[in-house]
């Protein structure tokens, strides 16, 4: 039985799922770009945080808003959200997307995130190493991609995906597609990354095969002071491949 | 044209030289390696479709049906502006008809003022239909599909705005600007010529031709659920005050003219079979990139697609579709039949599919002009 707890708001218009498990200061977890991985990893860290998890507007279990665009839209809806559940500041944890949320979080509302870690973080354009195109690549083809040993992933799937799979699939790809198809990276975004000033963490599964792990030093060129945790043997959801990255993640964010 | 039915011939055009080892590649469209290309073939496949439908307008045809594809052997009109712009100069009677480039891919005021050129050009023998565009063509432009039906609506705004407004008039949208939309030059045809909006069936499609007063046409859908789309237009219509008319709306079918039955689909069945399973060969991921449908029109068609895919059956799929093919007298029948079943007098026969060689084509048009629409000119369509 999950200890999370589930709560929706209405945040200007958009109903927003949030669980939430554990007490302590409040550390926010951002999903990526779909939302088949789950969350209940996170209670590995309810014993030393009020763990935060948001469905984002357009995944899982929030609503839809069309007018979300950009990315930056999801920056002032957090804001506001924040702001509704009284969190004035917190540990801000992010993966793939999730972690281009929270850097662009960062960059702008830096006074209110005490510690980041971008794990595996979507947003950067590295020819040399490429991030796996997302919306050309069939969502069947991603989901075996996302770690190492699928074994740890499928208990998350239905062993034969019925047509509200499949719609909710759709539906996550169209909001990633929303933001993302036109043009999925923004050029502005890497000249932003100084103002990245609190203690930061990268961590990044050694296997990955949606966003490689070369890229890992590009972040560090932007973001000089942040640690680096490469994780063997781990793919691009690497704590779900070596759950063990959690403890050294929540025992940098106490 | 006169009272009756009217007949179009409508080609795609396709390139026909598929590699022998073509059935290793998943579809033929938007990835289909273009290195199988080759322009010499191209431009004597160009040469055959000329005199094909350089012929149609000669034989009577009320009118020559061209339309848009990309990155596929289904079509060689990628810009079908251009082929419409040959075919002007070289026939003299049938209305031209281009159904049609997707706005999307173009700025409007660019696509007005193309069509206003053809339609001056052809002294008023243009008709124009808008498409969203396949899927397929969204993987192969670099417009987001998600946003494409709101930025569609907003493309025939302003370009029915640029044909019926004196310009300089303004458009401030959410996908353009105009400061200044004042194309020249004008259509011939007035307000502009007769515009038709082509689909699959979506539900915001219809309701926009409604709600525009355009007529509609819907492609690849079984017969019963045209015949569904085609009263919903009528009563969505209504609501907006609008009233669509017979020639309104287009009955897309297939059609092939010979001797005898037997001789008809031993001539044919093997293009049609080859048109669906090789030339027209797509995958549902082509077929709905996100944001393309809505979550609910996406399992509707997960559902339905499932249903087809059992291999090629040509009973089936001529019981499924508008297809006729036997001799004159069984064509004309069902024809007759389709017209009054659909509330249409507008007949749009493909006459030349797949890899059906040159003297095919010739046979089923010569054919169909001269045993066929005979029969049924003088009974005329719906009213």
């Amino acid at each position: 039985m999950s200890k999370f707890v589930r709560e929706e708001l209405m945040v200007n218009g958009v109903s927003t799922v949030v669980h939430s498990a554990g007490s302590g200061d409040p550390l926010v977890f951002f999903h990526g770009g779909g939302t088949v991985d789950g969350f209940e990893f996170a209670e590995a860290w309810t014993d030393r945080f009020k763990v935060i998890v948001p469905y984002h507007p357009g995944f899982g279990e929030s609503g839809d808003d069309p007018t979300f665009t950009d990315i930056h839209d999801y920056v002032l809806h957090y804001l506001e959200l924040f702001d509704m559940l009284k969190i004035d500041t917190l540990r801000l944890a992010g993966i793939s997307m999730g972690g281009y949320i929270a850097a662009r979080f960062a960059i702008e509302h830096g006074q209110r995130v005490r510690k980041l870690v971008l794990i595996a973080p979507y947003g950067l354009n590295v020819p040399e190493h490429p991030t796996l195109d997302l919306i050309a690549t069939p969502g069947e083809q991603i989901v075996p991609m996302l770690v190492s040993n699928f074994e740890v992933l499928k208990k998350n799937l239905p062993e034969k995906p019925d047509m509200d799979f499949i719609g909710a699939r759709y539906r996550e790809a169209t909001t990633f597609a929303r933001l993302f198809w036109e043009h999925p990276f923004d050029p502005k975004f890497p000249r932003h990354l100084y103002r990245i000033k609190m203690p930061a963490m990268i961590v990044w599964g050694q296997e990955d095969k949606i966003i490689p792990v070369g890229q890992v030093r590009h972040w560090k060129e932007k973001i000089p002071h942040a640690e680096v945790l490469v994780v063997p043997d781990a793919g691009h959801i690497a704590y779900l491949d070596k759950p063990e990255t959690l403890d050294t993640i929540a025992r940098f964010l106490k | 044209m006169g009272a009756g039915i009217r007949f179009n011939v409508m080609h795609f055009m396709p390139y026909v030289h598929l590699p022998e080892n073509h059935k290793d590649y998943k579809t033929t469209w938007v990835n289909f390696p273009n290195k199988f290309y080759d322009p010499e073939k191209g431009y004597e496949l160009y040469q055959q479709y000329f005199d094909q439908l350089i012929l149609a307008d000669r034989l009577g045809f009320d009118a020559i049906v061209l339309n848009e594809h990309h990155n596929t052997v289904y079509s060689m009109m990628a810009t079908p502006n251009v082929v419409a712009a040959t075919l002007i100069a070289q026939t003299r009677n049938a209305r031209i008809c281009v159904w049609g480039v997707p706005p999307n891919f173009m700025l409007p005021n660019r696509l007005a003022e193309e069509y206003a050129i053809l339609d001056v050009m052809s002294k008023g023998r243009l008709e124009i239909a808008f498409p969203l565009g396949t899927g397929m063509e969204y993987w192969s432009y670099p417009v987001s599909p998600v946003t494409a039906r709101e930025k569609f609506k907003e493309s025939l705004k302003i370009m029915l705005q640029a044909w019926t407004a004196d310009g300089p008039t303004t458009h401030y949208g959410n996908f353009y600007t105009y400061r200044f939309l004042n194309p020249w030059p004008r259509p011939y045809q007035k307000p502009h010529p007769p515009c038709y909006i082509v689909g699959s069936g979506s539900p915001e499609t219809i309701e926009l031709a409604a709600e525009l007063g355009l007529g509609y046409s819907s492609v690849f859908v079984p017969q019963k659920t045209a015949q569904d789309l085609n009263q919903r237009l009528r009563e969505r219509a209504a609501h907006y005050g609008h009233t669509i008319r017979p020639e309104q709306l287009p009955l897309l079918n297939f059609v092939y003219v010979a001797e005898t039955e037997e001789e008809a689909e031993r001539e044919y069945i093997i293009h049609l079979q080859r048109f669906f399973e090789d030339y027209a060969r797509s995958s549902p991921q082509w077929l709905a990139p996100p944001g393309y449908l809505s979550v609910e029109q996406l399992k509707i068609r997960s559902a339905g697609a499932d249903k087809l895919h059992g291999g090629f059956d040509f009973k089936a799929i001529s019981n499924s579709f508008f297809i006729a093919v036997g001799t004159p007298e069984k064509v004309a029948n069902l024809i007759g039949e389709w017209t009054q079943r659909m509330g249409t007098n507008h007949i749009n026969s493909v006459m030349h599919v797949a890899d059906m060689p040159h003297w095919k084509a010739v046979k089923n048009m010569t054919l169909f002009a001269e045993q066929v629409m005979p029969k049924l000119r003088t009974a005329g369509g719906a009213r």
